[in-house]
């Protein structure tokens, strides 16, 4: 009967257990860099290893695992899956613990305390040996570098290699719309068109990420790439109040007004949007491309797939991607074996694997022979990687600027935030962790 | 005559019947009164442990961590009372607490009525099917918050069953996205407290009305008391006590509430429905501020205490 005080007085501890559990390993662990020297070889030994991996996406991570152990039969690698919700907040604690899994699945912006903190294996030894930055596609990498501080990408040292990239674009429901629009009027032109045949033009889940995915979409093809660069990886002077990025926010506002976004988007979780869309309730999506599985199982050939379109026409040379990449902690005892780990992600039979798996594969020249959306998305991808326009998601810039982003948007969709407001909260939040 | 009677009425509460009044104290303690006590603190001990190491001991850490600034990895540095300057100056926070306390509204006050109603309605009126109906509305108790809260988003969604049902009484011009309207979300966000607490008043109601000696009914109806009179000077004065545990209990839901909103809303749209449950979980796993999110996590206890503290004041018992 007293179910509700019980939960809370149990949220309560639980959250407060949380606290006192990392009380223990803040102020006792965490000896700094434990600046072990490592001869840097990239041959590995012949006699049993045994590897742990921390991860949390799986595919690609099981099917690489066995890809590389096969390769290696003296290498035993233990995989250790944390779903994804749980694993940002176990993985920070797991890596500064003394049985620290030697390789583990590396988020840049949430997981970057590892850097100061020198948890994780600043890998440039093995990148001269290697020849890491012709075998990864540079932007892919230029996210996974930062300074010591962890407070700036782009530059200093590489902590972590992809093993599969994903890119954000516009899915489209072949029954409603004949073929992909060419210029960004194309596609309002094709969004009325469905709005006026009493269709809804755009599925959006604006309560969790859909929102500023379709935000950060439109900058892309409206913004400038350089600006939005030094923006989101924390480079001195950085700023998202600028005129091109005004106009990218203005035109979500005109098109929410114009009714093109779905209404209750804001209410909206991203399964829902992708569920209602898959249905054929609506013309288009903006997502990634993790998405494509999904949505092949359930339209068959009904579905296509594009960048978002630029208002010349010219074919878009940037878009968004995240990457699934692994970092090694520093407290590995085989951190020549983990670093050859790594390479393989980079070779073709790993690419197959890595697109196999719904990710876009790191080596972009890879034959992948695919048809369908998955061509589609392969075909829109491979220009973009190779010509070096990969971008990461805005809420790389800051640790808040997600709740910065997903309030701000809902703002601009119900009318409530004008753009240059918005621009301002989210430069707020990076001078805040930047300085400005 | 019904004046001569009033005080019997008002006073229902006979000490036996209520069974909670105190023994008398018993005769003089035997002498070998430290070893028993000894034993005594045996028994607590397990008990106590778990207690004070799962409850007592992280609430003080807590507090020791909102003092500090620590980002969960690198060392922790003294912060003083910075963090606390820093959640104050945020107009975030007086927004998130102005929103739980209109939750209170619809968390408690509502319930509360609407349990007292359903009391007045079915004691002494129902004689079958009674579980049938204590089962159905505690319904809601049973079920998870999260699944609670996915299921009502559904429901309040642009195609949901509300404005399906709003189209079919002629009222399509009404129906939106419930929740994600800017002015109505926080008010749709507390109708789904409204559904999940009001069962449980009511049960809390009828175990304490059924507990109410039938001759103060009998005696209000011979002084020519109606339905309303007895309800208003019999059942709630019956009931007092159990009023206050279902004001406090739906209190603490509504002002330390974290898991309905997270999934329903997450503050949205637009921060119209952020409470500091929220806000401390973004501090501390989004922005990983430890320091930050346990200094507004000891703000939101005190600020539990002291609207526990006025619900209680409030709702005493004046005979006592």
């Amino acid at each position: 009967m007293t179910r509700p005080a019980r939960r809370a007085a149990v949220a309560a501890l639980s959250v407060t257990t949380a606290f006192a559990l990392t009380a223990c390993a803040g102020t006792s662990g965490s000896s700094g860099s434990t600046a072990t020297k490592v001869d840097v070889s990239t041959t590995i030994p012949n006699d049993p290893v045994t590897l742990t991996l921390a991860y949390t996406n799986d595919p690609p991570t099981k099917a690489l695992i066995d890809g590389f152990t096969r390769k290696h039969p003296n290498v035993t690698v233990k995989p250790q899956m944390t779903p994804f919700n749980d694993y940002i907040k176990s993985i920070k604690l797991a890596m500064s613990g003394d049985a620290a899994p030697d390789i583990a699945q590396y988020n840049p912006g949430a997981m970057n305390s590892l850097v100061p903190a020198g948890l994780i294996l600043d890998l440039s030894p093995w990148s001269t040996a290697y020849g890491w930055t012709s075998k990864f596609p540079p932007a892919s990498l230029e996210v996974l570098s930062s300074d010591k501080s962890a407070k700036q990408f782009g530059t200093g040292s590489l902590y972590a290699v992809p093993g599969g990239l994903s890119v954000l674009g516009v899915f489209y429901n072949k029954k409603i719309v004949k073929a992909a629009p060419k210029t960004l009027a194309d596609f309002e032109a094709a969004m009325q068109k469905a709005k006026d045949a009493g269709q809804t033009p755009l599925s959006n889940g604006a309560l969790q990420v859909g929102g500023f995915h379709l935000w950060n979409a439109l900058l892309n093809v409206i913004g400038d790439v350089n600006d939005y660069r030094s923006w989101v990886y924390g480079k001195p002077g950085g700023t998202i109040e600028n005129p091109a990025a005004l106009k990218a926010t203005q035109t979500l506002t005109d098109w929410a007004k114009k009714g093109y976004i779905a209404g209750g988007a804001s209410a909206t979780a991203d399964a829902d949007a992708l569920a209602s869309f898959a249905k054929g309730d609506s013309a288009f999506l903006i997502t990634g491309n993790w998405a494509a599985s999904t949505l092949e199982t359930e339209m068959k050939d009904d579905v296509g797939f594009f960048l978002m379109p630029t208002p010349s026409g010219e074919p878009a040379k940037v878009a968004s991607g995240a990457s699934v990449a692994y970092a090694i902690s520093s407290k590995s005892k085989n951190p020549n074996v983990a670093a050859a780990f790594l390479d393989y992600l980079s070779s073709p039979e790993a690419a197959k694997i890595e697109f196999d798996g719904g990710f876009m594969p790191v080596d972009t020249k890879a034959e992948l022979g695919a048809t369908g959306l998955r061509g589609d998305i392969a075909s829109a991808f491979a220009p973009v990687a190779q010509g070096n326009g990969i971008v990461p998601f805005p809420d790389y810039a800051s640790p808040g600027m997600i709740d910065k982003l997903t309030p701000g948007i809902q703002g601009l969709i119900s009318g409530k935030m004008a753009p240059d407001a918005f621009l301002k909260s989210l430069q707020e939040s990076w001078d805040g962790h930047h300085g400005s | 005559m019904a004046r001569d009677l009033s005080p019997a009425v008002s006073a229902p509460r006979a000490a036996p019947a209520r069974g909670g009044g105190r023994v008398a104290d018993g005769p003089a303690r035997p002498p070998r009164r430290r070893g028993r006590r000894a034993r005594g603190w045996l028994y607590v001990l397990p008990a106590l442990a778990v207690y004070l190491g799962f409850a007592i001991w992280p609430a003080m850490n807590t507090l020791r961590l909102s003092l500090l600034k620590w980002d969960g990895i690198l060392p922790a540095e003294w912060a003083g009372l910075a963090n606390y300057v820093k959640i104050f100056r945020d107009a975030q926070l007086y927004e998130a607490i102005l929103h739980s306390l209109a939750l209170i509204v619809f968390f408690s006050v509502i319930p509360i009525c609407v349990g007292l109603l359903m009391t007045a309605l079915l004691m002494g009126k129902v004689r079958r099917g009674m579980t049938f109906f204590r089962i159905v509305f505690f319904l809601p108790q049973v079920l998870p918050l999260v699944a609670v809260g996915i299921t009502w988003r559904w429901l309040y969604g642009e195609s949901g069953v509300v404005n399906q049902f709003l189209d079919l009484v002629g009222l399509g011009s009404i129906t939106r996205a419930w929740l994600g309207d800017y002015g109505l979300a926080l008010v749709a966000l507390g109708l789904i407290g409204t559904w999940v607490m009001s069962g449980l008043c009511m049960m809390l109601f009828l175990a304490g009305a059924q507990k109410i000696d039938p001759s103060l009914y009998e005696a209000a109806r011979l002084d020519g008391a109606g339905a309303f009179r007895q309800f208003r000077h019999v059942t709630v004065p019956g009931v007092r006590r159990e009023i206050t545990v279902a004001g406090v209990i739906t209190t603490i839901a509504a002002l330390a509430g974290f898991d309905l909103v997270f999934v329903t809303t997450n503050g949205g749209p637009a921060g119209q429905t952020n409470v500091p449950g929220l806000l401390v979980y973004r501090l501390a796993f989004n922005e990983g501020d430890i320091g930050g999110a346990s200094a507004l996590a000891v703000v939101l206890t005190v600020i539990v205490v002291a609207v526990v503290t006025a619900v209680r004041y409030f709702t005493r018992d004046d005979a006592s």
